[in-house]
This record gives structure tokens, C-alpha cells and sequence, in this order.
């Protein structure tokens, strides 16, 4: 193993010897780097690109969210949820059984209907919601097995592109999922089909929270 | 169903292995409907991003930026990743790839392993190595699992099965999963494909995949899929095994922001792929705890060194150069014998080759330059074809069996005309006399004897005219006078 590792690097070397390496701080980045619309109409695309995928969105203020969560869950037909471990409990409404992930095997997991997380940012632009499975997110396992994922997702947590969500990342996450629509494949004819091995749902509730630093400062602050 | 070979080494030269697929007008069908469809859906997306170009140029500058430090940033690569938990391999080529996974599967006592569809794995021919190990090998992507069910080749990078259509995948699924009243429905289909595959994901231990990006800043893997058996394979077994080629490195995460907004848009015509996972060597608590990634040389530093085809390393496998080919269009992937068809395929493997083998792709393409337009990371794809076609000239006209090659033979007589301006007057007229026979009433030439017939059978050959421009402007001169 160390030998051919010597011999692909030397090769490199070589090969690379007379190279005029550019400085990476001088690579071109004239793309877009920071988005154009105001918060309503940030909302507003990443409502529509949802639900192009698909996905059901219902927008709340944060009072009304336990409201939400349990129009939600009952509108679901389902009654066996996993959650993650650092998902507020006084969210939940009673009358569901509730799994908390503190460990669920992938047995366990598979028997849950549905699971309710957060999630790190969303972008508006491709319609992405961005896991950095923190103890609110859940382990990825968690909005992979059961077949219903209701996510909640903060307002002031939208940026309208890609690049806006890497600068919100101060650190870069050890696990990173970023979701854009349902699970699909359009491996036959280029048939779109929805939930292949992934959830089939996707349910989504925006918050609306103005003011962004209350926003962090409370239990929704994700890693 | 399938007698196609995948393997440059043997596979029949290009125009040969075409020849059964022009014939196959279902197959044909097929391809032109999928590459049409993602080609229309890819052009929409594309427009609508007013800084596409800026993307593009950004791309191709960091992934330029990448080969020539290639080495200090796979260094970087492995110091971060086995620092967070991950063993990193080095396979110079495919035999020592293929012993490295073996190897890690044995000390699992690993008897089946779940895939997620992989380029390098196809390129190295891991599932027969798997299968003669006795070790089960189970695709998990859809198009994979209907081409292994259904004994076929891949014929795309990116839809690899878009050559069969969904009688030919119900067909293949209901034999092989035992559902005879299955219907075509692709909805039905894939629901089939889900529950066959449901329980493996459950109780295999172990399974192989391999990257879109790895990060050399954070030592972290990146997988861009859409079905969800991606994030299946990296997080319910206990073993995950990477197999990524050497090139596949970005220097920063952030540079994801660039490559990410590129590649579904180019690959499948959406704005993000359903689903990108990120993981950075053991999470305790979350997914795999034993992760091995295999980095992968096989040819790719002897493409390195050279300064046109450096290029070729660019890729990040969208295949938006195979749908905008028209000739694989007419062919599909299968005439390219190789794992890599269209003209990404025509480039990188005569390359991969050591330009050993695959001698003829250089020449499957018209050269039309659909493919450079298209590329997300700009990679000029005609300038690399042609560079090889010499290097395929070179090489043959050393060989000294090609001494009396009639093409090599008249090429070594047209270097000894065109060299001499007296030798290249008296070939005009002597040729004027020769070709006056074959020249039709109207000026032109409908049909060559022997070598020439090749021309003459698919269009016609303007005549010599009476009087070359030299001899005119003489005539000219002396009546001038």
C-alpha cells in the first residue's frame, strides 16, 4: 500500500513539475455570490420550488407552530413518528406515539410511519433544505427510513443561492445532507418517479421568525 | 440479452461494434428519447442561470488549479480524513483496487456487498472480481439493478440503462424477481425495485461506492445521487468502501458552491440532484464506523503530465457531452467498449488505455464541438480528440507492418509531391488525366475504383478542373503582355 502510494505521488510529481500553479486566491469567481429578492420574495421562490418537487408546504408564525406540527401529523393518516433528541417536546401534540432517536436500531426505525426534525438552512433557488444532523436534525438515518419527513424550517434560515448557505457556514459540517425534493429516479423512459428509496414525503413548515438573532439565540440554534 | 463488451482491451474497434447498433432501431429509439428529454430539460435550467458562463469559467479554473497541485492536495485529502477516522488506500491500478476491496471484504467475512452506482468500480471491473471471490455484489441504483438483472451493460454515465425501455425493464423484473403479473408502469417498476432492495439495505453489512468530490481542506466525501440508495449504502452498513479516482478532489468546501450548482443542472436537468450527502471519514453514532477510501491512479497520472490532454481530468462525470453528441446519439454507449462512452468516453479511454488499446474513438466524432459548449467545466473536448488522433498516427506509422498500408503508403507519396512544387505540377497533371475517365458529363465525379470508392459511395467528388490557378494566372500574364 505505502509503495504504491510513493509511486502515484511521484508520479504526480513528475508529472506535474513544470506546472505554473494559478494562487487560489486569485481563481475567478465573478458568479453570483449573493442573491437579489427581499426576504418575502425569498419565501416565496422557495414555497414555489417545493412545491414543484412535490413537497407539501404550510408557512406559520412561531406561536402557531404546535398547531402546525399536530394539523400535520393528523392530516397524515400516521401515528408512529421518530424524532430527533433535541427536538422541543412541547412541539408535539399528544395522542401519537412519539419514538425519540437515541439510538433506534434500523429495525426500529423502519417501523416508524413518519419523523419530524429541523434543519440547518434552506436555499431558495434549487428548493434545498440543508441537514447538518445536529441533535435537532437527527442522525441521517433518522429522515432516511420512514416514509413521511416533516421538516421545520425558519424564515430567516432561507438565502436565496448556494453560495449564500456555504458563507452561512462558518464551519464546515462533519455530515451534510442536502435535500431537494422527494427521493427520485427517472431511470425509466426519463419518467420523473417519485420516492424510490428515500421518503416519498416531504412535508415542510416555514416559520416565520423576523428577527434573526432571537431566532438563534433560542432552541432552534442548530451546531 | 447482451453479448456487448465493456473492456478496451477486447472490445471491437468503434465502427465495428457500431454496426449491429445502427440496425437496432428500438435501441435507437430509446437513446434518442432519454438524451432528448434531459437535453431539453438541461438547456431550460441553464438559461435561466444568467451566470452560467462565470460558473463555468470558475469550475474549470479550480479544477485546472486542482491537477497542477494535485499531489500536496491528496496529501492534504489523506491527513484529514484518516485524522477523522477513515483508512485511506492508494491502488496505482485496477488489479491492486480490486485486492485492496477484496482484501477489506475478507476480513468482514463479507458474503454480499450493496452498491452505489460507481463509475470507478465499472472501470476497474470489481463485480466479476466479486462474483469469482464469491462474494455477491448487489446494485442498488434502479438503472444498475436493471442492468445486472438483466445480464447488460452500462450505455450512459449518468442514466446507464436509458437504452432499455419499460417493457424491456418489466420484462427483466418480472422474470428475475419472480412478479409475472408486474406491470410497465414505471411507477410500478420502481415500486418493485424498492421492495426488492429494502431488505438488503437492512442486513448487508457492508457496501462499496464511489465519490462525486472529496475535499482536501476537510478530508470529506461527497455522493450526488437522487434515488435515496446512495444515502441507504452510507449510512445503515457497518463498512463503507470509497473508490474514487485520484482527480476527484476540490481543494475547499466551499468550492462545492460552485461544482454543485453545475452538475444537476448539467447531468439530469435538475436544479439540485434530490439528494447530496457529505461525510468526513467516522461520525460515532451516525453511519458507517468503518470507512476505507480507495484512491485510484490506473492511467490518470500518465494523462496528468501531458498539456493537452490534462484536461481530461477536468470531469466530473456529468455526461452532458453524451447527450449532446450526435454521434452517440446514433450509437449509444454500448460501440464504445468502454465503461466511458460518448466523447468524454472517446477521450479519456484511449487514455486510460495508455493509448494501447481504444485507438479508434479518437475518430467517433465529427469533431462539431457540442460537447466543449456543453461541458461545465470547459473542457475542450475536439482539441483533446485530435491531439490523440495524431498520437494514433504516430504511433501506427512507426509500426513497421504499416510500411504498405495504402493509406500510410499514399500519405508517404503525398509528403513527396506537395514537398516538390515541380513534383506537385506534374501529380496535377497527371491526375487531371487519370480522374478524367471516372468525371462525369456535369463536372463531377459519382464513383472512384478501389480505395476511393470509400469516398465516392456516400457523396460525390468535384472533377479537376481544365486549368489549374497557376496555369491561369500564366495565361493571364502572357495575354496581359
Amino acid at each position: 500500500m505505502s509503495t504504491s502510494r510513493t509511486l502515484i505521488l511521484d508520479r504526480i510529481r513528475t508529472a506535474t513539475a513544470n506546472a505554473a500553479p494559478q494562487d487560489y486566491a486569485a481563481l475567478p469567481r465573478t458568479y453570483l455570490r449573493k442573491g437579489t429578492l427581499d426576504a418575502e420574495q425569498r419565501l416565496a421562490l422557495m414555497i414555489e420550488r417545493l412545491h414543484e418537487y412535490g413537497a407539501e408546504v404550510a408557512v406559520c408564525e412561531p406561536a402557531q407552530l404546535p398547531a402546525v406540527i399536530a394539523e400535520q401529523l393528523a392530516a397524515s393518516g400516521r401515528h408512529r413518528f421518530a424524532v430527533p433528541p433535541g427536538l422541543p417536546q412541547d412541539w408535539l401534540p399528544s395522542g401519537y406515539d412519539f419514538q425519540q432517536d437515541t439510538g433506534l436500531s434500523a429495525d426500529a426505525l423502519e417501523q416508524c410511519e413518519g419523523v419530524v426534525t429541523q434543519s440547518f438552512a434552506g436555499v431558495a433557488d434549487s428548493g434545498t433544505i440543508v441537514l447538518h444532523h445536529s441533535a435537532a436534525e437527527g442522525r441521517r438515518v433518522l429522515s432516511l427510513l420512514p416514509d413521511w419527513h416533516l421538516c421545520i424550517l425558519r424564515t430567516t434560515q432561507i438565502v436565496e443561492t448556494l453560495p449564500e448557505y456555504f458563507a452561512l457556514c462558518q464551519q464546515q459540517p462533519e455530515l451534510a445532507t442536502y435535500i431537494s425534493g422527494p427521493s427520485a429516479t427517472a431511470d425509466i423512459e426519463m419518467t420523473r418517479i417519485k420516492g424510490v428509496h428515500g421518503p416519498r414525503f416531504l412535508n415542510v413548515i416555514l416559520v416565520r421568525d423576523e428577527n434573526p438573532a432571537e431566532a438563534r439565540s433560542e432552541s432552534f440554534t442548530t451546531h | 440479452m447482451s453479448n456487448v463488451i465493456l473492456d478496451p482491451r477486447v472490445a471491437p474497434p468503434f465502427p465495428t461494434a457500431a454496426l449491429p447498433i445502427l440496425r437496432n432501431a428500438q435501441l435507437r429509439k430509446n437513446v434518442a428519447h432519454a438524451t432528448g428529454v434531459i437535453q431539453s430539460k438541461r438547456a431550460k435550467l441553464v438559461a435561466e442561470k444568467t451566470d452560467w458562463q462565470d460558473l463555468r469559467t470558475a469550475a474549470s479554473a479550480i479544477r485546472t488549479h486542482v491537477l497542477q497541485n494535485l499531489g500536496p492536495y491528496l496529501e492534504q485529502f489523506e491527513a484529514r480524513c484518516t485524522a477523522a477516522g477513515g483508512v485511506v488506500h492508494w491502488a496505482a491500478d485496477a488489479a491492486e483496487a480490486r485486492s485492496i476491496v477484496l482484501d477489506i471484504l475478507r476480513q468482514e467475512q463479507a458474503s454480499e456487498v450493496i452498491k452505489i452506482k460507481t463509475m470507478t468500480s465499472a472501470e476497474i471491473q470489481l463485480n466479476p472480481a466479486l462474483e469469482a471471490a464469491g462474494i455477491h455484489a448487489i446494485e442498488t441504483d434502479l438503472a444498475e439493478l436493471i442492468l445486472q438483472l438483466g445480464e447488460d451493460e452500462p450505455s450512459h454515465i449518468v442514466v446507464p440503462a436509458l437504452h432499455v425501455n419499460r417493457s424491456q425493464v418489466r420484462e427483466i423484473f418480472a422474470r428475475r424477481m419472480g412478479i409475472p403479473d408486474l406491470s410497465d408502469d414505471p411507477q410500478a417498476l420502481t415500486a418493485a425495485a424498492r421492495a426488492y432492495l429494502r431488505q438488503k439495505f437492512l442486513s448487508v453489512p457492508t457496501a462499496i461506492s464511489g465519490a462525486n468530490f472529496l475535499v482536501a481542506e476537510t478530508g470529506s466525501v461527497a455522493i450526488v445521487e437522487s434515488e435515496g440508495n446512495g444515502r441507504m449504502c452510507l449510512t445503515l452498513p457497518r463498512t463503507l468502501i470509497t473508490i474514487a479516482g485520484i482527480e476527484k478532489v476540490l481543494p475547499r468546501f466551499q468550492d462545492l458552491e460552485v461544482l454543485l450548482q453545475l452538475l444537476a443542472r448539467s447531468a439530469t436537468g435538475e436544479r439540485m440532484s434530490p439528494y447530496t450527502s457529505l461525510w468526513t471519514g467516522v461520525t460515532p453514532g451516525d453511519g458507517p464506523q468503518r470507512f476505507h477510501i480507495i484512491l485510484l491512479d490506473n492511467g490518470r497520472t500518465s494523462i496528468l503530465g501531458k498539456k493537452t490532454e490534462q484536461q481530461t481530468l477536468k470531469c466530473i462525470r456529468c455526461a452532458a457531452c453524451q447527450n449532446a453528441c450526435p454521434v452517440y446519439l446514433q450509437t449509444g454507449g454500448h460501440a464504445y467498449g468502454s465503461v466511458y462512452g460518448g466523447p468524454i468516453g472517446a477521450i479519456l479511454t484511449p487514455q486510460l488505455m495508455q493509448m494501447e488499446h481504444a485507438q479508434s474513438l479518437p475518430y467517433a466524432s465529427s469533431l462539431c464541438g457540442a460537447c466543449y459548449e456543453v461541458c461545465p467545466v470547459k473542457i475542450n473536448i475536439p482539441e483533446v480528440l485530435i491531439d490523440l488522433r495524431a498520437k494514433v498516427v504516430d504511433r501506427e506509422r512507426a509500426e513497421t507492418d504499416r510500411l504498405l498500408d495504402p493509406m500510410y503508403l499514399g500519405m508517404r507519396i503525398a509528403n513527396n509531391l506537395f514537398s516538390s512544387a515541380g513534383r506537385f505540377r506534374a501529380a496535377q497533371r497527371l491526375g487531371r488525366i487519370a480522374l478524367r475517365a471516372f468525371t462525369g458529363k456535369d463536372g463531377w465525379i459519382h464513383a472512384l475504383p478501389g480505395m476511393g470508392s470509400r469516398w465516392t459511395m456516400t457523396r460525390d467528388l468535384r472533377g479537376l478542373p481544365s486549368q489549374t490557378f497557376r496555369e491561369w494566372w500564366e495565361t493571364r500574364r502572357k495575354e496581359g503582355q
